[in-house]
């Protein structure tokens, strides 16, 4: 799977969660809203059961009055509470939904009152109005008051009805009571829905984070490990990846490099071993025939020195000095073919020591006086490499200097993790458009008549260098001398580099 | 009385025989001296003189050599238990650490660089080997 893909997942899903959370919270809002609207209902049916509650007891009153005193004031008051009951029994029957308990107890409610007022108060208001016409008129009320009233009819039709109004009440107090509970539970039940959900998420995000970064960073330092083998020269490293995620991609294309790098160091190595190989056939083949020449022209001088013209001796002095050259250049191909090939040891090198011992190894020259610092460092380190350096600069110094009165000093510096080594003499000098040639194998200044020399010196002194990733610096101009500097690791194991 | 000593050298480079065969001159050695050009015809030579005065006391072998080189041939003449005292040295232009490894499993007497620089100054072996001679002519 791939890292995008999983950080979109992950992200999804974390959204997801704070969606349904979102969501749930705006349900109960939506819950309590419709409570609240619901409360104010079932508050207006209350008020509205009390107002007809009161007007049924003014018709009452109004009834009573009317027949005890005659009174038409009384009959109003009768009269407009019939009608606000009407209107308000017809609002209370719009607020109570159809076949609920309670509407039942509200339609019976109706027929009550409509049984009090037809059955009770119409027949004894139009007796009383009737009473004063006619003395039967007059009997015919007293018996419809004795009947309904005093009988304690009126009176039972008026107790059902408020004890109807008393279950109606409490049913719709009971209503609110039920709601209230559910709605608190369901307060706390989102409460804890979204507190979990919340906390899920957080989880979640902090898990998927967490993998992530260990996921990549796991194999970031299987990376650097690798790249690290890589580094020191172990091309045979495998990072064993076999998933779809840009790590995994990432990781199969150093695996290819460090395949490709692998192929060609090994055909480097071995292209490196064949040319060693073949410098090292080819001057001994050479030698071979050289000696072969050498040794005629030495039987001829010594079986015949005495029948030889002196031109014929000097030509067969002209042979053996071209045989040494060629010896020579063979010498030098194979020295230059050999460096780097040696086992690198490493033991204590006192550098005073070593310049003083390849001072007096080269041949004196008169005129030429050493002057070699005394308490260089002493290092842990290749005594052959260095040596090598040392004695080429040295005697090459030896070797070009033209002065009567001459000096080649050896000195050296310390540069932080390296030293840095100096060979100077007040010889002929080099002009500056000769200071890269000089370090090619082969190249002389001199004519090789001259100076019987190979030019493999300094191209032997910078391959040592380069192999190690060292520099060689040279000052020099004609007339005044040079300077060859070279760095040397104070800490060994900083130079290798193969 | 001096005596003579049989010398077989095995050697296909006609310079490298002459100079064999001056030093051994300039050094004043009474000798006999018998050439191969190669293994195979040093051993025909070998099988030739097996019982007979002609029978080598010394050998001197190059490594390089056509057909049979100088390390086939030791192996060979080390197989016989007849030529047991026959001294063996080795002559090559090979200054290889291998080389001389290669040959000294063989009990050679000595390695001798060529070329055969004795007059100054000798490489040791070829020193060893002047010394043998002398030791052999005198016995």
């Amino acid at each position: 799977m791939k890292i995008s893909h999983i950080i979109f997942l992950s992200f999804f899903v974390i959204l997801l969660l704070f969606s349904i959370t979102t969501f749930i919270n705006y349900r109960q809002s939506e819950l309590i809203n419709s409570n609240a609207e619901e409360f104010s209902r079932s508050s207006t049916v209350l008020r509205s059961g009390n107002r007809f509650q009161r007007n049924f007891l003014n018709m009452v009153s109004g009834l009573r009055g009317y027949i005890l005193t005659n009174e038409t004031f009384f009959i109003q008051t009768y009269d407009s509470a019939i009608i606000e009951n009407e209107s308000i029994l017809d609002e209370m029957a719009d607020l109570v939904p159809d076949k609920s308990d309670q509407r039942i107890l509200l339609d019976d409610i109706r027929e009550l009152q409509k049984y009090w007022v037809t059955d009770l108060a119409m027949p004894l208001l139009d007796a009383k109005k009737n009473s004063g016409e006619s003395d039967s008129s007059k009997v015919a009320f007293n018996k419809l008051y004795k009947e309904k009233i005093v009988e304690g009819l009126e009176k039972d039709v008026q107790r059902s009805l408020q004890q109807k109004f008393s279950d109606f009440s409490n049913y719709e107090y009971g209503l609110r009571d039920s709601r209230k509970e559910e709605l608190a539970a369901s307060v706390s039940n989102t409460r804890s829905i979204s507190f979990s959900l919340t906390l899920i998420s957080i989880i979640a995000g902090i898990m998927i984070a967490l993998f992530i970064a260990n996921y990549i960073s796991g194999r970031i330092v299987k990376m650097v490990t690798m790249a690290n083998a890589i580094a020191e020269g172990n091309y045979n490293v495998h990072l064993p990846d076999r998933g779809k995620s840009e790590m995994s991609q990432l990781a199969r294309a150093l695996n290819h490099m460090a395949d490709l790098l692998h192929t060609n160091f090994t055909l480097l190595k071995r292209q490196r071993d064949e040319l060693d190989q073949f410098a090292h056939i080819v001057s001994h083949d050479i030698k071979a025939p050289l000696r072969g020449i050498d040794n005629v022209v030495t039987w001829i001088e010594e079986d015949h020195s005495f029948d030889l013209p002196a031109k014929v001796k000097e030509y067969l002095d002209l042979i053996k000095g071209r045989v040494v050259r060629a010896e020579n250049l063979l010498k030098g191909i194979l020295d230059y073919a050999r460096i780097g090939r040696e086992v690198r040891d490493t033991e204590l090198v006192d550098i005073t020591e070593l310049v003083t011992e390849i001072t007096e190894d080269i041949p004196k020259r008169a005129g030429i006086n050493f002057r070699v610092q005394q308490n260089m460092p002493i290092i842990a380190t290749e005594r052959v490499p260095l040596l090598q350096i040392f004695a080429n600069l040295i005697s090459n110094a030896v070797k070009y200097h033209d002065k009567v009165d001459g000096f080649v000093k050896i000195y050296y510096q310390s540069n932080g993790s390296h030293y840095e080594f100096f060979v100077e003499d007040n010889g002929p000098g080099i002009d500056k458009i000769y200071h890269e040639k000089i370090f090619m194998i082969f190249q002389t200044l001199e004519a090789r008549d001259s100076f019987e020399s190979t030019g493999v010196g300094l191209a032997i002194v910078k391959k040592i260098l380069d192999d190690r990733n060292l520099l060689i610096k040279v000052q020099s101009a004609p007339g005044e001398g040079s300077v060859f500097s070279f760095a040397w690791p104070k800490k060994y194991q900083d130079a290798e580099s193969d | 009385m001096q005596r003579v000593i049989n010398i077989l050298l095995v050697e296909d480079d006609r310079l490298d025989q002459m100079e064999v065969q001056r030093t051994l001159e300039k050094k004043g050695i009474v000798h006999r001296l018998k050439i191969a050009l190669n293994g195979e015809e040093a051993l025909a030579i070998l099988d030739e003189s097996r019982g007979n005065h002609n029978r080598p006391d010394l050998i001197l072998v190059d490594l390089n050599m056509p057909k049979m080189n100088g390390f086939e041939f030791l192996e060979k003449v080390r197989s016989v238990d007849e030529y047991k005292d026959i001294k063996l040295f080795v002559l090559s232009t090979s200054d290889d650490k291998e080389d001389k490894m290669a040959a000294a499993k063989f009990g050679i007497s000595g390695f001798i660089t060529k070329p055969l620089k004795l007059e100054s100054p000798p490489s040791l072996d070829a020193f060893n080997l002047m010394i043998d001679l002398m030791n052999m002519q005198i016995k």
